[in-house]
């Protein structure tokens, strides 16, 4: 069947597909045009907590920036290179929300009462956004030790498994992208996410479990919870903490609504193509 | 202050800001392409606002629906 279609055709096909009102099925029945309105309402209400969530985001990285740089004082043995673990923990911290995310999302896609596709493209935004923060996590620690540990790479525990993961989720991204049948494709992309989610304790408790240059936790004792950290360092720290989920947050809503704008976008070609092909085939029958 | 420390910054600022701005223009394409639609919104099969290109690369006919440009939406029709 070709695709292919004549000037004429087309433009049958369009009015075809693009009936107005009325005698177009479905459209000019109140439920429809009710949904339609309470959609663009629901959007609405999406945009504006979007934009709130944006514009904190970006309030809190900028005053952390402002805190990491100019307010806080250097370290007694790191000096100024202190100022990069402001953003660098925070940085790591959301990749592995992000494929905390994606993990709970897989799973939820796979377990037969809460299958959605929704699920799905939450795993993929997520796990997009992760390997981003990956990438980023890898570049701030790399310049961070190249004047405290004297190298720019170290072939590290933490160091590898971090870089593991990055391959391994860029592996997973390349998963998605293997054309297929929606569910068939969801539902493989799930099974990778869960496998590549494996190395995400590894990462973690690498400085635990092996000897490591990198620093074991080190902003508070995880079993009496003391803190190691006072002042307007602390308080810089968990700024940055929060700010930096905000950006996830928002990233993470901007790349689940353009999955959604490809899916319809895919599914309005498919509904013009078949309109384009019984224009044809009414014309061959007349 | 430290060479290291300002390359950090612009590093991990920059690319997070980069990553953002680029979402936001696919998205904008996309939904240039689509037709405005209500992002959460299911599709409704016969409510397609799509416009075939024709084959000489023009723009194909208007859409015709009923539904207005929404304005809030960034919508140019």
């Amino acid at each position: 069947m070709s695709l292919t279609t004549t000037p004429t055709t087309r433009a049958t096909a369009a009015a075809g597909a693009g009936r107005t009102g009325a005698d177009r099925p479905g459209n000019g029945a109140p439920g429809a045009r009710a949904a339609k309105v309470e959609g663009r309402r629901g959007r609405r209400r999406s945009d504006v907590a979007l934009t709130a969530v944006g514009v904190c985001a970006l309030v809190g990285v900028l005053v952390t920036v402002w805190l990491g740089l100019w307010v806080t004082p250097p370290d007694r043995f790191m000096g100024n290179l202190v100022r990069l673990l402001y953003i660098h923990p925070s940085i790591a911290w959301v990749m592995y929300i992000c494929y905390g995310v994606a993990f709970l999302s897989s799973l939820a896609y796979l377990w037969p009462r809460t299958r959605s596709l929704r699920f799905d493209k939450l795993a993929g935004a997520s796990s997009e956004v992760g390997v981003v923060f990956t990438g980023l996590t890898l570049v701030t620690g790399s310049i961070w030790g190249r004047p405290t540990w004297g190298t720019w790479w170290t072939w590290d525990p933490l160091l590898t498994t971090t870089a593991l993961l990055f391959v391994l989720y860029l592996g997973y991204l390349a998963v998605r992208r293997i054309p297929g049948e929606p569910e068939v494709c969801a539902k493989r992309s799930a099974i990778a996410a869960i496998v590549a989610f494996v190395d995400v304790p590894i990462c973690y408790f690498s400085v635990l479990w092996w000897k490591s240059l990198h620093q074991p936790p080190s902003i508070a004792d995880p079993v009496t919870g003391k803190t190691y950290i006072h002042g307007s360092m602390a308080w810089t720290l968990l700024l940055s903490f929060v700010s930096f989920t905000l950006v996830y947050v928002w990233l993470v809503a901007r790349r689940y609504r353009l999955f959604v704008l490809a899916e319809r976008e895919g599914d309005e070609g498919l509904a013009l193509a078949l309109a384009e092909r019984r224009a044809e085939s009414r014309e061959a029958q007349a | 202050m430290n060479g290291y420390v300002e390359a950090g910054y612009v590093v991990g600022l920059g690319t997070l800001a980069a990553y953002a701005a680029s979402l936001a223009v696919r998205e904008r394409a996309a939904r240039r392409r689509v037709g405005a639609g209500p992002a959460g919104t299911p599709f409704v099969a016969g409510t397609s606002h799509a416009r075939v290109p024709g084959p000489d690369g023009a723009a194909g006919p208007e859409p015709v629906t009923g539904a207005p440009p929404d304005p809030a939406s960034g919508d140019r029709r």
